[in-house]
Parts: structure tokens; C-alpha cells; sequence
């Protein structure tokens, strides 16, 4: 940073990071890959009265510096004004988030990755005929330093373990798969046996799923998991302080309006003890608070970076770059208005009570990939575990159908809310995060084969 | 860094791997998006490392960093040596690899405009033009953005195989968002492929970025889309998701080994209508999953997967065609220095047919027409196929009707393509990133011709 300002630049901000990863590949039973790697880099913005860059490199010694200052500072040669450039934040914060960062974890070694990794796979196997076609189990350990011209010097560590993990049942000519993900900050907090059952029984009710035939306007009951993605790519974006003042958001104008159903509250919390974005600090260094986005159906509040909550009026916090699934390439990209951790308020019922007040039904636990049109809400999803319900309990297991609707009127027909709040990840290495329980919601359509 | 990969090879050797290797990059990228005609981000990248692999007792260990120097790459090859023995001692089956001849040879792409000679203000010049084109009525925001990948690989292996090449993309995209009262709609539209900046300077940019503008507004007054089973005429782009994110995928070898395909035992046996042929072809000049090598050494490869309507066979890495005992060819990729190697496609297509499209829409009477693609997802297992599209037609007594909103194409893949009754000769290919489940995204493609088939849809 110091040498960008003695380089040219007026302002400076640099974001390093540096993490190891170990993983294993599951593949037929046995760690089949195991690897463990090591990267750092730094992201440099650099600034010239209203002209602004943003290079990044690999950091593998001191010697990279030179050629990403000198990549920048050509860069704001270039670049033209940005009128709306307002300089770097001022204000940070120290401390640490409860279990944000775990010890153990952080010790583990690539024996214990394998070790959780077998252990799934015997939870797999206690299911006859059932196996691992293919599981990755991965575990970060990563620290961030955040510093700027306006003398903010900010530290963030974090610990981070994703397991993304198949199960498979029956025979050679036919095979059901179960699909299940599980994120943590903590190697010893998950119980690998337990996520091998419960993938494992996933197979066996797809094994067993019948086509779907014809269509149905019923109550459609999901599942966190996937849950989380429609939310984190409907009101992560709607709400999305960059989106609204690009004119990109759905929920543009809508602010103290019902956006929906009275039972619903949203909160971004960055602040949420172990959770996989938890940090005092956003990857601008400027200083988390947990925001209010929805208050029983109402819409209270965007996020924003700190580029655009002087521009929105809003408090910043949010300009993020690392992703919760991996923090790789945190440091290739600039900080932008990003989730923390994105939290549905729970209700009270479990899972097995919201299906028991449903008359007429579909559960669904995993689609083929949560897809939802940020702007419009629409989505038509292939469902790859689902139960029907009928008078309050779980019929026939089924497939081959889309689940269609529009999440953003969905949310406006949210008929429960579940009690247990479970992680899931952004696509890809956006970052992000929701903490979301089951809901059920009313008016999607189940389209199967006719 | 020739003597960094003589050093790591030699240290695999040592330690007894029956096969080893180390892969440099070096990757430099450039981005520069523009959000209403102001610069977003501009981001220039560059990346670093090496990947080293060992194979012990037919387990891998990998071990990856980016530090130059020797003693690191060297420990490196000591601790991916020692991880592939931990694994092996946890019960890995016998696997093989099956051995390549050993090659020294470098390779650089053919541009004719090296993105590295062009000024950074015509970069952005470039996208700029694109995003003042889409300022239209009803657009409420514009984006356009390019970019360019510039990748050096250099390549060393325990067989005695050393490599070196270049692989350089372009990309420019636009992305309008069209408002109306409540009801906001978009539509991304993207040229991309192996090559120099030619590939963005060649493209009209004013034409491209009016033509996009104007289709988000008119998604405005898209309706509904029917649902149920049904004739679809389908895109180039959405033929190609079904090439790849069903067939393609299925036919990774390793989904084979481990018996998790639909097409398991299926060579030889009738999977589509004789009109249906289809290649992985890593060869294909320009395209955006175009490779010299893969990322074992491996040169890339043109491989029939379908030959009218009959199932020809899989795609392989060095130890799918060992397990197999068949031919590589050159589908061994991994995202990054950094990621593992699984089996991958490069540019996965149906064949062309020989009608003209409008003959497709003429014979068709009552269906959908697709446009454009949003995403896929692939079921290896259940030979399932989903694909969301941007938007699409009703097609109505042989004649395009009102304009569709997204709609998803589902169904399976083998009833679909048994049903697939024209082709048209028009053809396209479209680039993207492909994940192996949620990770490891590979520069792809995917495309084919018009074709017509039975599918079931459903929108939203």
C-alpha cells in the first residue's frame, strides 16, 4: 500500500489473504485423491482523485509486488473518472465472531480429513447395497488482512469445512442417487455417520420414485438446503444495495412495502456466532452490524458495500469477496455489496409438523440446481427427491417433474416456517450465505410427464 | 522453470511413484464490466503456480503452491507422494494408467490479435459501445462487459514427457435489465472462443448490444409458457446442453469406472434416432473448450460419442483408459494448478442435419421454440435432462407465434433424443464454464443444430 502511494496513487487499499486446503475425493467407497495445497495473494485498489484501479496477484514473495503496483498505477492512467468515488472506508473494528475460526480444525491434517470422510462412507454402507460413487471433503483455513490510506488495518481468520457427497443404490440396470451437501466451521462439529444415512436413504427413495404424471397446484414444502440458494439468489440480489442503485433489483421503490407473507423476517447477520461469513470486519475492513432486510413481510432495508452506502444512504458492511464454500480467488476480485450470513427467522415447527398441516403436497429436497430469475422470480426446476403429501403425511416418493412458479410472489405465500436453520453457499465462488429453515409456501405448479 | 519441473519429476522418482507429474501456469486475466455506461470493475489478474501429482498403489496424492522455488516444488513432490501412500493404505482398489509415449513439444495458439498488444482504453472502449447501444425505453440498466484469459502451461511427467503451451479466450457479454411496472426482465448475450482479440473486434458492437436491449423488452410481454409434454424446436444452445449436461457427462469415463452413468454397457446399443450423431472435440479451431493438451499432456481429440442414433463410447483420462483399456483422448482437465484431474469435455455437439431451420417451425404444428440458454444440469445417473432457457416462441400452425418467457426443458434424455425427427443445418456453438457438481469449472463448449423433439416444459 505504501508503495502504490510512493508509485503515484493517492489512495490505496490492499486485501491479503493467504489459506491451505486439505481435501479428500471419495470415489467408489475409498479416499481415492487426497491433496494439500497452499496459495496466498493480494487484491490492491488504488486510487487518483476520482480514477480508480484494481489488480491482484498470487503472492509467492515479495517480488510480486512490483509488477501488481505497476499494473495498477498504468491502469489509473487509463481508466476514466468515476464521479460517484468517494475514497476508502474510515472506520473498522477488532475482535473476532465466536467460533468463526476453529482451533482444531485448523490443526486437522489430511489423515483427518480421510478419517470423516471414511467415517460418511460407513454411514453410506450401514444401508445394504449402498455406496459412495463420488464425496469431497474439504477443509480451509484461511487469514485476511485488510489496510487502506485512511489508516484502517483490519484481521479476519476463518475456518471453513464443505462436504459435497452422492450415495448410490440398487442395481446395474437400475440406480438411485441421493445428493447431500453439508458446510460447517468446525472438522469435529458434523456427524459424518449420520450425513452417510441420510444421503444414503435419499438414494433409496429415488430408487424407488415413480414418473410424475400430470400437474398439480399443491403446497410445496422444501428443503433448506436448496431453500437457502432461491433465497440467496431472490432477495440476496433484490436486496442487493448495488443492484437497487443500478436499477438491477426486483425490489427497486419497494422499500416499507410488502414484499412478504406477515410470518416472514430476514436478516442479514455477520455477526451470527459460528457462522461461515462471520466477521467484525466486511473485505473493505469497514465494520459488520447486523441489518434488518424484511420485518414480518415488510421490506426494511438493503445492504451495501462502501461505495454505494453513501450513494443509497445506507449503512456499508457489507463488501465481501470471500465465498463460504472456498475462499479461493477471495483476493482476484474487488469487495462488492454481498451477503454475510443471510438469515431466515425461524419458526417454531418441525419439519415433520409443517408436512403433518398439509392436505395436499409435494416435499422436496433436492432439485437437479435451485435456479431462480433474479430479476422476474421465475423458475421451473427439475425435482430429484420428492414426496408427495397427502393428508398430512409422505406418500409416494417421485421424480421427473419441474416445480414452476415465482419465488418473489412465493414469498408472499409463505403458508410455514420450520425451526431448524440450516447453511447452504452461493453459486460458485460468490460469496454469500443463507441460514434457512424448511417453508412451505403455496402457489407453485408440480409438472410431470403426461 | 524448466529446472523447478526437473526437480519435482526427479523427486517423484525417488520417492517410488509409479507415475508422477507437475503442471505450471501462469494466468493472467483481464475483465473490465460496465454497469450504465460507468466502469464497474476492472480487474486484471495474475495467478501463479503448480500442481504436483503422485501415483502410489493406484491412489493419488496431489500437493499444490505457488512459491519458485525448488526446495518447495521438491517438498511438494515429497508430501503428494506421501498422501497417495496414506490413501492407498486406506484401500484404494488397483487401479492402472495406461502409458502415453513421452513427447517434448510447445505450442502457441494461432491469434491474430494478441489481447497482451491492445491498449487498455480500447478494452474499454469496446464494452462501452456495447452498453450505451442497449440505452433503449423500458431498459433500466445496461451492462457489458469483456475480458481475456491468457494461460501458460508448462508440463513434465516421470514418463519423460515435457510440454509447453498457450491458451488465450476473449469474451464480450451484455446484459440489459428491462422494467415495467412490478415486471423486470433480462437477457444475457455473449461471444466467446479460443483466440485473440479478434473475436470482440470483429463483433458489431452497437448491433449487439441494440439486438439484446431490444429482446429484454420485448420479454416485457412475454407470456407464460405452456407446460406439459410436448414438440420443441430447440436452439443450437439448448441441443448443446442436452449434448453435454446429459450424453456428455454421462459419458466421462470415470462415471463409467464407478458405474454411476446411465450409459454404463450402452456401446454399440441404439440411444437417439438415426439422425442423432455427436462428438466431444477438443480440436474444434476457435471454439471455447478448444486444448492443445490436457492437463496430463494429453493432446486433445475428436471423439464420436453417437453415430446415428448408436452409442460409440467414452471419454477418457490416463486412468479411465487404463482401468478400460482403451484409447486417451485427452479429456483429463482440471480447473486450475491447484484442482484435481477428473474427466472432462472440451466441445460436446450434435451434427448437423440438412433442412434449413424455418422448414422446422413450417412442419411443426403446435410446440415451442427455444432461445438462448440459461443453465443445465447434468444426471448422470438417472439420464434425467433439465435445461432453463432465456425465453423462446410459441410455434402455432407451422408459424412463430407470441414470444415466451424462460422456460425449463425436462424429461429423459433418451426418449428425447429418440424422438429428435429434424435437424436443421444450422448450427452454432456457445462457450461457458463447465463444474464437475458444484466445482472445477473448465472452459467448454456446447451446440448443434435446430433440432425438433418431444420434451416436457415448464415455466415459471
Amino acid at each position: 500500500m505504501k508503495r502504490a502511494r510512493s508509485s503515484g496513487a493517492d489512495a490505496a487499499e490492499a486485501f491479503a489473504i493467504a489459506w491451505t486446503t486439505k481435501s479428500a475425493y471419495i470415489e467408489d467407497d475409498v479416499p481415492k485423491v487426497a491433496d494439500d495445497r497452499q496459495e496466498a495473494g493480494l487484491g490492491l485498489r488504488v486510487a487518483r482523485g476520482k480514477r480508480v484501479a484494481f489488480t491482484s496477484t498470487t503472492l509467492a514473495s515479495a517480488s510480486d509486488l512490483r509488477p501488481v503496483i505497476a499494473m495498477a498505477i498504468e491502469a489509473l492512467r487509463r481508466v476514466p473518472e468515476d464521479p460517484d468515488f468517494a475514497g476508502f472506508p474510515a472506520e473498522s473494528a477488532r475482535g473476532e465472531v465466536a467460533g468463526a475460526w476453529d482451533a482444531e480444525t485448523a490443526a486437522a491434517d489430511i489423515a483427518d480429513v480421510i478419517e470423516a470422510a471414511t467415517t460418511f462412507t460407513g454411514g453410506v454402507r450401514d444401508r445394504k447395497g449402498a455406496s459412495v460413487p463420488k464425496a469431497i471433503f474439504r477443509m480451509q483455513d484461511y487469514a485476511i488482512r485488510v489496510s487502506n490510506s485512511n489508516a484502517v488495518d483490519a484481521t479476519h481468520r476463518g475456518t471453513l469445512v464443505f462436504c459435497a457427497t452422492t450415495a448410490k443404490v440398487g442395481s446395474k440396470d437400475k440406480v438411485g442417487e441421493g445428493i447431500l451437501k453439508a458446510l460447517h466451521t468446525s472438522l469435529g462439529a458434523l456427524d459424518y455417520a449420520a450425513m452417510g444415512a441420510r444421503v444414503a436413504q435419499r438414494a433409496a427413495e429415488n430408487l424407488a420414485a415413480k414418473p410424475f404424471k400430470g400437474k398439480m397446484e399443491a403446497t410445496a414444502v422444501l428443503d433448506p438446503m436448496d431453500l437457502g440458494e432461491m433465497i440467496l439468489q431472490t432477495v440476496g440480489a433484490a436486496a442487493n444495495g448495488k443492484n437497487v442503485h443500478r436499477k438491477r433489483s426486483a425490489w427497486i421503490g419497494k422499500m416499507g412495502q410488502e414484499v412478504a407473507s406477515v410470518g416472514v423476517t430476514i436478516r442479514d447477520k455477520p455477526r451470527l456466532p459460528r457462522g461461515l461469513a462471520s466477521c467484525v470486519i466486511d473485505d473493505e475492513g469497514s465494520a459488520t452490524k447486523d441489518r434488518t432486510i424484511v420485518q414480518a413481510g415488510i421490506l426494511k432495508g438493503y445492504l451495501s458495500d462502501h461505495y454505494h452506502a453513501r450513494l443509497l444512504g445506507v449503512a456499508s458492511g457489507n463488501g465481501f469477496r470471500r465465498a463460504v464454500a472456498t475462499v479461493e480467488g477471495a483476493y482476484a476480485r474487488p469487495a462488492e455489496t454481498e451477503t454475510s450470513n443471510l438469515v431466515v427467522e425461524p419458526g417454531t415447527r418441525s419439519l415433520e409438523k409443517l408436512i403433518a398441516e398439509v392436505d395436499r403436497g409435494v416435499y422436496i429436497e433436492k432439485f437437479a440446481a435451485p435456479e431462480v430469475n433474479e430479476y422476474s422470480g421465475s423458475f421451473a426446476q427439475e425435482v430429484r427427491n420428492a414426496t408427495l403429501i397427502k393428508d398430512g403425511e409422505l406418500r409416494e416418493h417421485v421424480k421427473f417433474a419441474l416445480l414452476s412458479g415465482n419465488f418473489y410472489e412465493g414469498l408472499k405465500k409463505v403458508v410455514g416456517i420450520g425451526r431448524d436453520l440450516v447453511p447452504t453457499h452461493a453459486f460458485l465462488s460468490q460469496p454469500g450465505c443463507a441460514y434457512v429453515p424448511a417453508m412451505a409456501f403455496d402457489g407453485f405448479e408440480l409438472v410431470g410427464q403426461t | 522453470m524448466t529446472d523447478l519441473l526437473t526437480s519435482a519429476v526427479r523427486e517423484l522418482e525417488k520417492r517410488g511413484a509409479s507415475f508422477g507429474d507437475v503442471r505450471l501456469e501462469d494466468r493472467s486475466t483481464f475483465l473490465v464490466r460496465i454497469v450504465n455506461e460507468q466502469i464497474q470493475t476492472m480487474n486484471q489478474v495474475r495467478r501463479r503456480g503448480w500442481g504436483v501429482r503422485a501415483f502410489v498403489d493406484g491412489a493419488w496424492g496431489y500437493a499444490s503452491g505457488t512459491s519458485n522455488s525448488a526446495s518447495a516444488v521438491r517438498e511438494a513432490a515429497r508430501k503428494a507422494t506421501a498422501i497417495a501412500r496414506t490413501n492407498a493404505e486406506a484401500g484404494v482398489p488397483k487401479s492402472r494408467l495406461r502409458k502415453m509415449p513421452s513427447r517434448t513439444k510447445s505450442v502457441e495458439p494461432p491469434l491474430r490479435i494478441d489481447p497482451r498488444d491492445v491498449s487498455v482504453e480500447e478494452k474499454i472502449a469496446a464494452a462501452m459501445e456495447v452498453c450505451r447501444a442497449q440505452r433503449m425505453d423500458r431498459i433500466s440498466s445496461t451492462t457489458a462487459a469483456t475480458m481475456h484469459a491468457d494461460v501458460r502451461f508448462e508440463l513434465a511427467n516421470t514418463w519423460g514427457a515435457h510440454l509447453s503451451w498457450r491458451e488465450v479466450r476473449a469474451r464480450l457479454f451484455a446484459v440489459p435489465v428491462a422494467a415495467e411496472g412490478d415486471r423486470h426482465e433480462s437477457v444475457t448475450k455473449f461471444v466467446d472462443g479460443t483466440g485473440g482479440w479478434e473475436i470482440v473486434k470483429d463483433v458489431d458492437g452497437g448491433a449487439f448490444g441494440r439486438e439484446v436491449a431490444a429482446e429484454a423488452v420485448e420479454m416485457l410481454s412475454a407470456a407464460k409458457p405452456p407446460s406439459g409434454l410436448m414438440t420443441a424446436v430447440v436452439d443450437p444452445g439448448v441441443a448443446g446442453l442436452l449434448a453435454h449436461e446429459v450424453m456428455g457427462h454421462s459419458s466421462e469415463g470415470d462415471e463409467i469406472v464407478k458405474a454411476r452413468s446411465f450409459l454404463t454397457g450402452q456401446v454399440g446399443k441404439r440411444v437417439g434416432s438415426s439422425l442423432v450423431t455427436m462428438y466431444d472435440d477438443g480440436t474444434y479451431a476457435g471454439a471455447h473448450g478448444t486444448i492443445p493438451f490436457d492437463a496430463e499432456g494429453t493432446p486433445s481429440h475428436k471423439t464420436a460419442i453417437i453415430e446415428r442414433g448408436v452409442y460409440r463410447g467414452y471419454l477418457h483420462s490416463l486412468e479411465t483408459s487404463g482401468v478400460m483399456k482403451a484409447r486417451p483422448t485427452g479429456n483429463g482437465r482440471a480447473q486450475d494448478f491447484s484442482r484435481r484431474v477428473w474427466v472432462r469435455m472440451t466441445n460436446t455437439y450434435f451434427a448437423p442435419g440438412k433442412a434449413p431451420k424455418d422448414e422446422l417451425i413450417e412442419e411443426t404444428k403446435s410446440g415451442v421454440l427455444t432461445k438462448n440458454w440459461v443453465m443445465g444440469m447434468e444426471d448422470p445417473v438417472g439420464g434425467g435432462f433439465q435445461a432453463v432457457t432465456q425465453s423462446g416462441f410459441l410455434i402455432e400452425d407451422g408459424e412463430i407465434g407470441p414470444r415466451l418467457r424462460g422456460m425449463t426443458l425436462t424429461g429423459k434424455a433418451l426418449e428425447i433424443l429418440k424422438s429428435v425427427d429434424m435437424l436443421s443445418k444450422e448450427f452454432a456453438l456457445d462457450g461457458g464454464t463447465c463444474g464437475k457438481g458444484d466445482e472445477d469449472y473448465v472452459p467448454v463448449s456446447a451446440g448443434g443444430p435446430y433440432m425438433r423433439c418431444k420434451v416436457i416444459v415448464g415455466g415459471g
